[in-house]
């Protein structure tokens, strides 16, 4: 038990925080056109069970993944963001992954470092034919961000 | 480190031959002992011109501006000033032919309390990399180390550093002087501004300052050259160093990049890439 409460108080964001009882985890899903967006598709059409807890903005490549987007997405709906590309070597334009990779690994430390937990912002690759594994990214997820609860930090205060 | 005498000559010389329309340089505020940047139009106002150690802010900033814009410029650089210009370069703000560069090998300059600052104790290049004329002499690269106050934050827990951050956020008044003095910051419509117009309703809250400082410091990682412009520009004094130092690191450590703005041309850890960069964040 003690050992429980101080990885909680190392761990987390607002250990004091509670979640409310009926709480449900909000993730917001960036997905490439070409690959991640098609495979969630797949993923649909052949009847796969995952998490309705995910909210899908469609972008043409991963590489068009402003820092940005992350940012407004945590200031806004979503207690945790996934990002989804092409596998290395897939991607439609060539190299906008590689590229990409650059950029999610700097954001995610610098989210870290102000504070957020690592899960909150996840990626992953997901090529058209991997229906399957959309479904298990989805669920990892959600069950990730659903252990640390909702997001309480600089969320825009007036709506 | 004074140049004070050599860069008078300088600029007197190239207003006399005409080869300038606009000199940036420092010069005292006239009430204590800091200076201040100034423009210098015409020959008389040269002898205002002064370069010591309390020479601390970067002239390159003035290049972004509409009234040094199509201009023959005469300008100051020291090692960091001029990567940040090295990278205006790239990123075509400004021409070449237009510049008369004025580099400095430097030794240095002070802070508030008159001790050498910390971006200078742990400056990789002091060296201007691009110049047509130097002044001092040069040193070369050194060691890159990590920021003291980054490698002591790392060491905190999750909890703690969330604390800690949300003091700095909340003590933002959303002034935007850090953007505005950034060499590199030059966007003519910020993305910032249409998000605290839209979502953050223009409010100087602590999540709209939030959203502007991340965003902010992620649009210069890989580009920022450590100059501490933006932070001596802060009225509040907060210390946004911290951001840019964590992104250098994280460069650093994973991709070997550092220092941006060495050569012309090159545009920063960002615009490349290797097949073997780290991958196992990645689900
Ligand atoms: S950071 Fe380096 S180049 Fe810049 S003022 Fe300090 S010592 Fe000089
Ligand atoms: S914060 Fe980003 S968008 Fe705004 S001026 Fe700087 S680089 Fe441009
Ligand atoms: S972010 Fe600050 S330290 Fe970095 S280049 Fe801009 S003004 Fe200089
Ligand atoms: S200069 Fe300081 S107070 Fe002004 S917006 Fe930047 S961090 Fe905030």
């Amino acid at each position: 038990m003690e050992a429980e409460i101080k990885e909680k108080i190392v761990s987390m964001e607002k250990p004091h925080m509670e979640a409310p009882p009926d709480w449900q985890p909000v993730i917001m899903g960036i997905l490439c056109n070409w690959c991640s967006y098609a495979g969630s598709d797949l993923t649909g059409t052949s009847r796969i069970q995952y998490p309705p807890n995910i909210r899908i903005i469609r972008v043409p490549c991963s590489s068009r993944v402003d820092p940005w987007f992350i940012i407004k997405s945590l200031q806004t709906i979503a207690d945790g963001v996934l990002i989804s590309g092409c596998h290395p070597g897939d991607c439609h334009y060539i190299s906008g992954n590689y590229y990409a990779r650059r950029r999610f690994l700097v954001t995610k430390k610098l989210l870290n470092f102000v504070g957020f937990h690592e899960n909150r912002v996840q990626f992953s690759w997901v090529s058209a034919a991997e229906g399957a594994k959309f479904a298990k990214v989805v669920t990892k997820v959600t069950e990730d961000i659903r252990k640390l609860g909702p997001l309480h930090l600089y969320k825009k205060e007036n709506s | 480190m004074d140049y004070t005498k050599q860069i008078q000559d300088i600029a007197g010389r190239l207003f006399s031959e005409g080869k300038i329309d606009i000199f940036i340089g420092y010069r005292n505020t006239g009430f204590d002992e800091n200076q201040v940047p100034v423009l210098i139009h015409q020959y008389k106002d040269v002898d205002q011109l002064l370069f010591t150690d309390k020479s601390v802010f970067n002239l390159a900033n003035y290049l972004k501006y509409e009234h040094t814009r199509n201009k023959r410029v005469g300008l100051i650089v020291k090692g960091c000033d001029s990567r940040a210009l090295n990278l205006m370069l790239t990123e075509s703000q400004v021409k070449r032919e237009n510049l008369y560069i004025i580099g400095i090998a430097c030794e240095g300059v002070v802070n508030e309390t008159g001790e050498k600052a910390q971006n200078c104790v742990e400056c990789m290049m002091p060296d201007a990399v691009v110049y047509d004329e130097l002044l001092g002499s040069a040193t070369g690269k050194r060691e890159y180390q990590v920021n003291a106050d980054i490698r002591e934050l790392d060491e905190k827990t999750l909890t703690d550093r969330v604390e800690y951050f949300e003091e700095i956020f909340e003590n933002c008044i959303r002034c935007n002087a850090c953007r505005h003095s950034c060499p590199l910051c030059y966007c003519a419509k910020c993305c910032i501004d249409q998000e605290t117009a839209t979502l953050f309703h223009g409010a100087n809250t602590t999540s709209s300052a939030f959203h502007a400082l991340m965003t902010w410091s992620l649009h210069l990682a890989g580009r920022c050259v450590d100059c501490r412009n933006c932070e001596k520009a802060c009225p509040i004094h907060l210390p946004l160093h911290l951001l840019h130092k964590l992104n250098e690191k994280v460069i650093y450590e994973n991709f070997q990049e550092n220092l941006a703005g060495m050569t012309e041309g090159d545009r920063g850890a960002f615009y490349k890439y290797s097949l073997s960069d780290p991958d196992d964040f990645i689900l």
